[in-house]
């Protein structure tokens, strides 16, 4: 019981999670309220870019599935979008990173942002395609350079969390 | 390498079928993904807000220097809406000595000529099931049991005991409290809607609808010919024989004769209405209730929100015309029993700080005079 528990709470994903619900938080309380340019800034988005970044394109898209649908618990959206979405960024993130030779924190950083800005346009298209009215605007751009700005200036620290969180179990020896 | 491309493959076919297949769920209302938010609202509840917690001086500082000018604007507005209020409060207090001067020149009683006592609160009966507090002044400022007590919103209660320096304060919403009270009810109001201009006159004039709101005035006069609110030439009955002047042209008040003088009928109709009943507290949890309103045609519906002063009267304890509250709720009973309205108190009985006991006894409570 108490093995299965430990177990438990050491997977990969349970962590994850748990960073997911961390994020969560702050993405519904201080960058809810804390609006540059009158954008909401994406915590969740950046979570799942560095989840690419740390794991790579297929890890980091089941990693930005996860995360994905923890925000879309959150939102009025139909479930399952944004985590699609959050996933292809994900997976996004970790494919163009594995082209870059040599890994420098600004690599990471721009790929990140990259990413971001791409998932903040993507987003609204898949809001229309499921029926949501007047999202496609040109405050989408604006959004999406904000973000991935953003994005860019955090996604070291965060991309260094994702690795401690989706670290895989050590082998018993 | 086949395999792990092959694995990758499997996993984002899965997690996209997945999504699809989620999405599908929840735009055909799945109950099962309602509850599955439900849940997760549930747990997520307490972790959202120790975070709104620790985050709160974040947010305060970045509101600090994002909206500092916003609320600078805002100061300087709530500032100018204080003077404006400021204003109309010493207008109001104008109007009301005023009106007590009125009453006072025709003889009415009035609050004005009513001697007072200030007193600050110093003690709340920790009682679950009486309402009472303690004020600092007792029979040597004059009180007596009996009197109302008032702070600057409305009355607050009664004294029900009185020592040296001390007396103590039955709240209005006491369940052993009752007062006889006054309910002021506003004349009905109804709204027409009326489209002036024909739209059939001319093909390419735009109609306008204007929407306004009238109160009825009903013609009560008991006088036969006479229309209250109307102005109406009073024209004598009798007329001289041989007088072939036409009426109006005569001088007035001669005997015999016509006169132009006219009198206006007071409009009645828009007045207030008053009914009285009886208040009675519910403790402190509810609004007190004011019962034995009758049910009068007259009268009409209570409308929420008329005031409740109280009635006053040769054994009330209480002078008339107190403010008490507004009515907040009014149930109705069948057949002539009338209803029984809930008031919400204009006073704040939970933050009691300085009061008033006016020294006010009802003639009847009155030693005789040697």
């Amino acid at each position: 019981m108490i093995d299965g528990f430990i177990a438990f709470a050491e997977n990969k994903y349970t962590r994850l999670v748990l960073v997911g619900l961390v994020f969560l938080s702050l993405q519904t309380t201080i960058f809810n309220e804390m609006r540059p340019f009158d954008v909401s800034l994406q915590v969740m988005l950046l979570l799942a870019a560095s989840c690419g970044l740390a794991k790579g394109s297929s890890g980091g898209a089941i990693a930005g599935f996860v995360v994905g649908l923890l925000y879309d618990f959150v939102l009025t959206t139909p479930l399952g979008l944004c985590a699609a979405v959050f996933s292809l960024v994900a997976y996004m993130a970790g494919y163009a990173h594995s082209f870059v030779h040599e890994s420098t924190w600004w690599s990471r950083s721009l790929v990140s942002s990259v990413a971001s800005a791409t998932g903040m346009i993507v987003l609204p298209f898949a809001f229309t395609v499921t029926g949501a009215e007047g999202v496609l605007t040109l405050h989408v751009f604006t959004v999406a350079i904000v973000v991935a700005v953003f994005n860019a200036v955090f996604s070291v620290p965060v991309e260094m969390l994702c690795r401690w969180a989706l670290k895989d179990p050590a082998p018993v020896r | 390498m086949a395999g792990s491309s092959f694995t990758r493959r499997r996993a984002i076919l899965l997690l996209s079928l997945t999504s699809i297949l989620l999405i599908t769920l929840d735009l055909r209302g799945s109950s099962v993904v309602n509850g599955a938010r439900s849940v997760f609202g549930t747990l997520f509840r307490p972790i959202e807000s120790a975070t709104r917690v620790v985050t709160k001086p974040i947010q305060s500082t970045w509101h600090g220097i994002t909206h500092y000018d916003d609320v600078v604007d805002e100061n300087r507005r709530l500032r100018d809406l204080v003077a404006y209020g400021q204003g109309a409060n010493i207008a109001a207090i104008a109007t009301v000595r005023e009106a007590q001067e009125l009453l006072a020149l025709n003889g009415l009683p009035t609050l004005a000529g009513i001697s007072s006592c200030t007193a600050q609160v110093v003690g709340q009966s920790p009682s679950n099931f009486s309402q009472t507090v303690e004020i600092n002044r007792g029979s040597e400022c004059g009180i007596k049991v009996g009197m109302p007590v008032l702070n600057a919103a409305g009355m607050i209660g009664k004294i029900t005991n009185v020592y040296n320096k001390r007396a103590v304060v039955m709240l209005l919403t006491d369940p052993g409290y009752s007062l006889s009270v006054k309910v002021v009810n506003t004349p009905p109001t109804t709204t027409t809607t009326t489209v002036p201009g024909s739209p059939s006159t001319s093909s390419t004039t735009t109609t306008t609808t204007t929407t306004t709101t009238t109160v009825p005035r009903t013609t009560t006069s008991t006088i036969k010919g006479f229309t209250p609110g109307s102005t109406v030439p009073v024209t004598s009955t009798t007329r001289a024989p041989g007088d072939s002047t036409p009426p109006g042209t005569a001088s007035p008040n001669q005997p015999g004769q016509n006169s132009n003088s006219q009198i206006t009928v007071p409009p009645g109709a828009d007045l207030p209405l008053r009914e009285t009943g009886a208040l009675e507290g519910r403790g402190l949890s509810k609004n007190p209730v004011v019962r034995f309103i009758e049910n009068q045609p007259r009268f009409g519906a209570v409308a929420i929100g008329s005031p409740v002063i109280s009635a006053g009267g040769a054994t009330s304890l209480a002078p008339p015309d107190i403010v008490i509250g507004t009515v907040s709720k009014v149930v109705k009973r069948t057949g002539t029993l009338g209803p029984i309205l809930e008031v919400k108190l204009s006073a704040n009985l939970t933050n009691l700080n300085f009061v008033r006991v006016l020294l006010y006894q009802p003639i009847t409570e009155r030693p005789a005079e040697p």
